[in-house]
């Protein structure tokens, strides 16, 4: 079994692999982790943008907690290049560290579009806990935001920037909002819901320039009048940080997406070093096609994973489901699995007064992706949503429901429950064990 | 757990009707072994407590609604009130909803997980089934 265990990238997949780890062999190996920034959850920082929570509520890790797990943390420390074949991991001061087994976990980065002035001043993103503090300062009551993209990042931050006291107009290359995460018809009644609750959107709007124009950011369009705003945020897509890897003898895949090519133990094409997260291109849950689910659910399973088997575990992951949920102004939206397949049957249902939308798409007898939409408070339109993962999970057979959902679709529950899906999840664990509460095992002996 | 207010919506244990409000049988949180709910918190807010329940850490929920969509049970919720997520906890070990009911349908004892209701909830909606698709 491997002794020395190197973590790189202190985010969600790192920090589950340590847990892990230490779950498993109790402090008995030596782990090494380097991260460029002291861990923390990007999840949370739009409720720290809020002021719903302290900056002190967003870190994952502290000094005296990796001390603790028995950790060796090189925190605020990058990693610049990797010799596989010689488990040498080469640092930007230029230390080395040699290890037995190695995660790379060095997740995503904000990506901004070539446009001219993308970059210049006033215009920020919201990735990194360092780029939240900037967002912060710059948004006061009153500041006339504009955030350009309106994918899943931005609404994810779309409360915090309005509890501010900020205005706020969303700018969209494509024809419609949240094109990665929901399908038309269920954008349509998201945009009504957020211009009925102020916010301004504008979609279709190829933007050619940002430049300084008194004092304020002035973004010009394709078509159409120009913006003005005080503060500009891109929430334009992320890249993953992959590109120190070159050289390293681990195989990227060259598909659209890219991510490090892993077997089903999530081993990189080098058996001693892992991948998880945003940079690893894992088995789909649901067609077994390898793909890079950059979501926190993925980061947490395939850190988990990993940490099992380099603590010697012989442990197959069975794949990731793809599912996001984003409450924008109490309106919430969630997406499970494969919600646009083209050759799904179907089945809709829509309260366009009371801004719900369901649907259900069927493979067959089987649940393959589902799409929810409803306001927060009206607990019965939405509160199944982990009904509908649980049928997408467990491939239960609908076959008898699918005439009574394809009437109602909103009336889950009782095929839920008839088809024994409870019963099918409970034997079902990733690790293949019960899991263990976040503290400290007790194992584990502090320092 | 108890929300501390009279609203059924906000219930963290659920009575389904069957066969037109006729038969009815309550559902809730199975305290799962993987405990979806717990492993997905970003924050490390769902903790095991003393009796063995999963349990939201009101102080560190930041209300992302991430484990709602994890639990493959639907027995994760989320309180518009209060912003943060919530579920049954079995009420610290003494759970409300077992001593409140009167016919010891609901009774708190040892015993494995199970799916308690899959059996009772397909053999009484086969005919409502049955009477959709004649």
């Amino acid at each position: 079994m491997a002794a020395r265990h190197l973590i790189i990238g202190g985010g969600t997949a790192g920090l589950n692999a340590i847990r892990t780890i230490r779950e498993e062999d109790g402090g008995a190996s030596e782990i090494t982790l380097v991260s460029a920034e002291r861990p923390y959850s990007r999840m949370v920082l739009p409720y720290y943008l809020g002021a719903s929570i302290a900056e002190s509520h967003v870190y994952t890790a502290t000094p005296a907690s990796l001390a603790a797990w028995k950790v060796k943390a090189m925190l605020g420390r990058r990693a610049k290049s990797l010799d596989a074949a010689a488990r040498k991991l080469t640092l930007a001061d230029g230390s080395a560290v040699e290890y037995d087994d190695c995660l790379i976990a060095t997740g995503s980065r904000a990506a901004r579009p070539p446009t001219p002035g993308a970059e210049g001043p006033g215009v920020h993103c919201f990735w990194t806990l360092e780029e939240a503090r900037a967002v912060i300062a710059g948004v006061q009551p009153g500041t006339k935001v504009v955030m350009v993209g309106a994918g899943f990042i931005s609404f994810t931050i779309l409360n915090a920037i309005l509890a501010r006291g900020a205005s706020l107009t969303i700018v969209e290359v494509a024809p419609r909002i949240l094109p990665r995460m929901v399908d038309e018809a269920c954008a349509r009644i998201v945009a009504g819901w957020l211009e009925r609750h102020g916010v301004t959107l504008r979609v279709g709007a190829t933007m050619t320039k940002i430049e300084e124009w008194k004092g304020k950011r002035k973004l010009s369009f394709k078509k159409g009048e120009p913006v003005l705003a005080d503060i500009v945020i891109m929430a334009t897509g992320i890249r993953t940080n992959l590109e120190w890897l070159e050289g390293s003898g681990i195989e990227v895949s060259a598909e659209p997406g890219g991510g490090i090519l892993v077997d089903d133990h999530l081993r990189s094409s080098v058996k001693s070093v892992y991948a998880a997260g945003d940079v690893a291109r894992g088995p789909n849950l649901l067609t077994g096609t390898l793909e890079v689910h950059a979501i926190e659910p993925t980061a947490q399973e395939h850190g988990r994973v990993v940490g099992a088997n380099m603590a010697g575990r012989d442990l197959a992951y069975r794949g990731s489901l793809i599912m996001n949920i984003v409450e924008v102004c109490h309106l919430d939206v969630a997406s499970f699995g494969q919600w646009d397949d083209p050759k799904a049957d179907v089945f809709t249902a829509t309260h366009a007064d009371r801004s719900q939308y369901r649907k259900l798409l069927f493979r067959g007898g089987k649940l393959n992706g589902a799409m929810i939409c409803g306001p927060a408070e009206e607990i019965w339109a939405t509160n199944d949503v982990g009904m509908l993962k649980g049928l997408v999970y467990s491939g239960a057979d609908l076959s008898r429901w699918k005439a009574h959902l394809k009437k109602h679709p909103f009336d889950i529950k009782p095929a839920y429950l008839a088809t024994h899906t409870a019963g099918r999840l409970l034997p079902q664990t990733v690790l293949g064990r019960a899991s263990q509460s976040p503290q400290l095992p007790h194992s584990v002996v502090v320092q | 757990m108890q929300t501390g207010t009279y609203q059924p919506s906000k219930s963290v244990i659920r009575v389904s009707p069957f066969e037109g409000y006729t038969s009815y049988a309550p559902y809730t949180c199975t305290q799962c072994a993987e405990g979806w709910c717990m492993t997905a918190c970003p924050v490390g807010a769902i903790r095991i407590n003393a009796a063995g329940a999963k349990d939201v850490v009101d102080d560190k929920c930041v209300g992302c609604k991430l484990c709602t969509i994890a639990c493959p049970y639907g027995t994760m919720f989320y309180d518009p009130d209060t912003t943060k997520a919530f579920k049954c906890n079995l009420c610290e070990g003494h759970p409300a909803c077992a001593e409140a009911c009167p016919t010891e349908a609901i009774t708190f004892a040892e015993g494995e997980t199970a799916d308690w209701i899959g059996d009772f909830a397909a053999e009484r909606t086969t005919r409502v089934l049955a009477r959709e698709t004649a």
